[in-house]
């Protein structure tokens, strides 16, 4: 796969916080309408890459490409300005805030009025439990309301790559499989997915390639379905303890 | 009773001015994670502004308007000069560094202009009372009841209707996520200081207007009211400033009304004891994060 | 703040905490002057003004040749940063520079600390306008006061009310301070023992900008008091006054030396008729009114408060000391300066000897009146009168 192709790309990438590094040295990239998984255990660097592909944390080292142009060191709002965005770990709604507040701040790069409203009775038709709340506090809905009001505001910039942290956690069962066909629509539709998660088999079950990392660098990659039929994803898991 | 209804409207003049000021340094600290002590200098520059202003004879409204105006402005560049540099630095470099601003604020002041108090002369029609329905309201406390009401409303309305108002909120509550909505952490924090500059301009010339002069160190004591109010609303929620600077205020005013004479010395620390026993009760504030921006 | 802005305040800090200004030539005869004062900080007001008129006073001494035409008068200023700790640092500083005389701060807290300093080093000091009586007293035989106590005000002040044939009395105070606590108790007990009624005393904390709580009050006293004497100063003299107006309470107001300030002249309608006292009035022809105007042409600008002209008086008083006791010796000084009669000042004359070091001096009283100062008179307390400290 070469790197032209690819929508984004990220080569070498380090990151240290203060002594402790990271991540040392992590290669990966997402081409138009992939999702494509980050897989790996608890520490293993997955939210460090995304932090620092997003800008919110100090890239020490490496590149991060988005559609050709160098993004690495760019505070968020102007990576988010280039069309990448980040459902953060926890979902972070903004609580107090109403859930068509939290879509139209989730617009506030755009200036097209109609385009955004069309955007947001698309989000609305696709998670109609938004529309029904529309006018609650973001803080009152339950753990996988939140989290589809996450990933809408998320998409209300119109990303051409959206990067989901953790879209599982912490939601019961059936709450989780609802979001994850949620995710997949978004795919359908044209959306392009980084997808941090550590349910790893639905994870590989919604994309279409995966890493996995293990103490800040990638030990594994490959399609999702090699991945998942050859096992070493846990022996990966493993090899990290 | 009359006296109840008069010490009412005296505490509502007085709460007024109190969560202007308050309502500022929450706006900033909601987005910065700072409690600006320099804050109380924006009043002082607004004051000195207004002097050179009508020193120059121009009208009192001209005065008002620039005081302002230079308030706004001096909020600004404060941000600009002395905050945004240290604003990875954490908030124990940002507190410090606010205290260096109002410190070499007083200086300029007291070097430049002068240690003594410059007068401020204010239009005769601000200092009479009206006698509503046997009520005697001083016109400057009416004008304190009404720009506190005018100012809240208004921001009310720019915090709930524009993208930037709602941005702010959103910042107040999660900054880093609202930089990932692509929303200008430059903006908005530039934004908070103009807004507590506005307030600060605004309480200024309340205050200003009761004193009738300017000197370099008037800053200091509103803005340590306007801080206990901050804490006692509930740091973070600016409707909790508000509610603080109210509620600060009645406690002060009924002391000094109500209290026998033989307590009377202990006013201030029977209020600062009473705000201390309320946070006992609430130490989140009275209106702690979770409520905050309804 | 970028690094160079540090830079340059910082330096400029420095320049002004350290600053020396030396007057005449630097020779072995000259007469050493240490002021510690707080030039920076909220003695800022009070001290920045006394060194402008010790300043013009040195010049004029100087220009003759100095104290007894053959004596130059040096000044070292040192900057206490209106912080008591450091007003015995920079005391301690100014006795090994091996100054004669001390001058200290406005207010009694830094001034005692200077003081003791002073006194232990046997070097007589003086506060330049420190008002509470007590201050010599409470560090010791080389402390002097310069500035009109605060009961002497309070004893003309008192008289005067009860001459006009004001009865009802309401006292304004604040203990935030000896001078708001005291005056105003002075002048209680005063009025008081005239035969006048005090109906209430009220108190207040210095700074709060609302009054409409003790306003209400006081329009609920019965009898209403015809008399309302406070020492508060700006800014809350001003908020107390235009609170007090604004409610329709007109009677006679009363302030002390500190509402002496163009403030108090440019409240237009609220301050007509306020009667307050201070060290003295610029008749025509006085010492006071060639004072203004040598400060006029020295500084460019006319005095706007009376601070400078005490200023003045001490560093007159300091040399008049020293020429008496032909001697830099401290405590030839201080004996002089015990005995001086009849000092001709800017303010008028003033008297130590028998007076345990607070000075007898005149207290002038002053009205407001069209936004201009009226001179009522200038008044000697009978001493059986004043109360004691």
């Amino acid at each position: 796969m070469s790197n032209e192709a690819a929508l984004l790309s990220v080569e070498g990438l380090v990151v240290r916080y203060g002594a402790i590094e990271a991540v040392r040295g992590a290669d990966l990239s997402v081409r138009q309408g992939e999702i494509v998984t980050l897989l790996g255990a608890n520490g293993a660097g997955k939210s460090s890459i995304l932090n620092a592909i997003m800008g919110l944390v100090p890239v020490a080292g490496g590149r991060v490409v988005l559609e050709g142009n160098d993004v690495g060191g760019e505070p968020p709002e102007k990576i988010v300005r280039r069309g990448m965005t980040l459902t953060p770990e926890g979902r972070r709604v903004f609580a107090n805030l109403t859930v068509a507040e939290n879509l139209s701040i989730g617009a506030a790069t755009r200036r097209d009025r109609a385009e955004v409203e069309a955007t947001r009775s698309d989000m609305l038709e696709l998670f109609p439990i938004l529309a029904e709340r529309r006018d609650q506090l973001a803080g009152t809905l339950s753990g996988g309301e939140q989290q589809m009001l996450a990933i809408a505001r998320s998409m209300m910039s119109q990303p051409k790559i959206v990067l989901l942290d953790e879209p599982s956690l912490g939601l019961a069962p059936q709450i989780v499989d609802t979001i994850f066909e949620l995710i997949v629509r978004l795919r359908d539709r044209g959306a392009t997915i980084l997808l941090v998660e550590q349910n790893v088999e639905l994870a590989l079950e919604i994309a279409d390639r995966g890493y996995v990392l293990a103490s800040g660098a990638i030990a594994l990659e490959g399609s999702a379905r090699e991945l998942s039929a050859s096992g070493d994803v846990e022996r990966a898991y493993m090899g990290a303890h | 009773m009359d006296v109840v209804v008069q010490q009412t409207v005296n505490a509502l003049a007085l709460g007024g001015t109190y969560a202007l000021l308050a309502l500022g340094l929450a706006m900033v600290f909601s987005v910065l994670g700072l409690i600006n002590f320099a804050h109380g200098e924006l009043m002082t520059v607004t004051g000195y502004a207004m002097y050179f202003v009508l020193t120059a004879g121009l009208p009192f409204e001209i005065a008002v308007l620039v005081g302002i105006v230079a308030a706004i402005a001096t909020a600004m560049l404060m941000e600009r000069v002395a905050f945004r540099p240290v604003r990875n630095a954490g908030t124990a470099t940002m507190l410090l560094t606010s205290f260096a601003v109002s410190t070499i604020l007083h200086m300029l002041f007291q070097n430049l202009i002068s240690a003594r108090p410059k007068a401020l002369p204010v239009p005769d029609w601000m200092i009479g009372a009206l006698n509503i329905a046997g009520f005697d309201i001083g016109v400057i406390q009416l004008m304190s009841i009404s720009a506190t009401a005018l100012l809240l409303f208004a921001l009310t309305v720019f915090l709930r209707r524009s993208t930037l108002g709602i941005a702010m909120r959103a910042a107040s509550l999660d900054f880093p996520v609202t930089r990932l909505m692509g929303i200008n952490a430059n903006m908005v924090i530039s934004t908070a200081f103009a807004i507590s500059g506005l307030l600060a301009g605004v309480a200024g010339v309340l205050w200003l207007a009761q004193r009738g002069s300017v000197d370099p160190l008037m800053g200091f004591l509103p803005v340590l009211k306007a801080f206990i109010a901050v804490v006692l609303g509930g740091l973070g929620s600016l409707s909790g400033a508000v509610l603080g600077g109210f509620t600060l205020a009645f406690i002060e005013v009924a002391l000094r009304a109500f209290l026998p004479d033989d307590w009377l010395p202990f006013r201030e620390s029977i209020a600062l004891a009473l705000v201390i026993l309320l946070l006992l009760v609430r130490p989140e504030g009275l209106l702690g994060r979770k409520e905050a921006i309804r | 703040m970028s690094r160079s802005n540090w830079l340059k305040t910082t330096a400029m800090t420095a320049a002004l905490a350290g600053a020396v200004f030396a007057s005449g030539t630097a020779a072995a005869e000259n007469f050493k002057v240490g002021y510690a004062g707080g030039f920076t900080g909220y003695l800022a007001p009070y001290d920045q003004p006394s060194l402008k008129g010790v300043q013009l006073a040195i010049d004029e001494i100087n220009a003759a040749g100095g104290i007894g035409g053959t004596m130059p008068i040096e000044l070292i200023v040192k900057d206490t940063r209106s912080d008591t700790a450091q007003a015995a640092v920079v005391a301690q500083e100014l006795v090994d520079d091996g100054v004669s005389v001390m001058i200290v701060s406005c207010d009694v807290d830094p001034a005692v600390a200077s003081g003791v300093i002073a006194q232990a080093a046997e070097i007589p000091s003086v506060s330049s306008c420190a008002s509470t009586p007590t201050l010599p007293a409470a560090v010791g035989p080389y402390m002097f006061s310069n500035y009109t106590a605060d009961n002497l005000q309070a004893t003309v002040l008192a008289s005067y009310a009860r001459e006009q044939g004001l009865e009802n009395a309401y006292v304004l105070l604040s203990r935030d301070t000896p001078y708001t606590e005291k005056l105003p108790e002075y002048f209680a007990e005063v009025f008081a023992a005239m035969g006048g009624n005090v109906v209430a005393v009220g108190e207040f904390t210095i700074g709060q900008q609302d009054f409409s709580a003790e306003v209400t009050n006081i329009k609920g006293l019965d009898p209403q008091p015809d008399v309302i004497m406070t020492a508060a100063y700006e800014p809350d003299f001003p908020a107390f006054l235009k609170q007090l107006r604004a409610a329709g309470i007109t009677a006679q107001v009363l302030g002390s030396d500190g509402i002496d300030s163009p403030t108090t002249f440019g409240l237009g309608d609220v301050a007509e008729g306020v009667v307050f006292s201070n060290a003295g009035f610029p008749s025509e022809g006085s010492p006071l009114a060639a004072y203004e105007a040598a400060y006029e042409a020295k500084y460019g600008e006319p005095n706007d408060t009376v601070f400078t002209a005490t200023g003045y008086d001490a560093m007159l008083v300091i040399a008049a000391a020293v020429e008496a006791a032909g001697s830099t010796d401290g405590a030839a000084i201080r004996d002089a300066w015990d005995n001086l009669e009849n000092v001709q000042v800017a303010t008028g004359t003033m008297t130590y000897k028998g007076q345990n070091r607070v000075p007898v001096r005149v207290v002038a009283l002053n009205q407001v009146s069209g936004g201009e100062r009226v001179h009522v008179g200038d008044f000697t307390p009978d001493p059986s009168q004043i109360p004691a400290p």
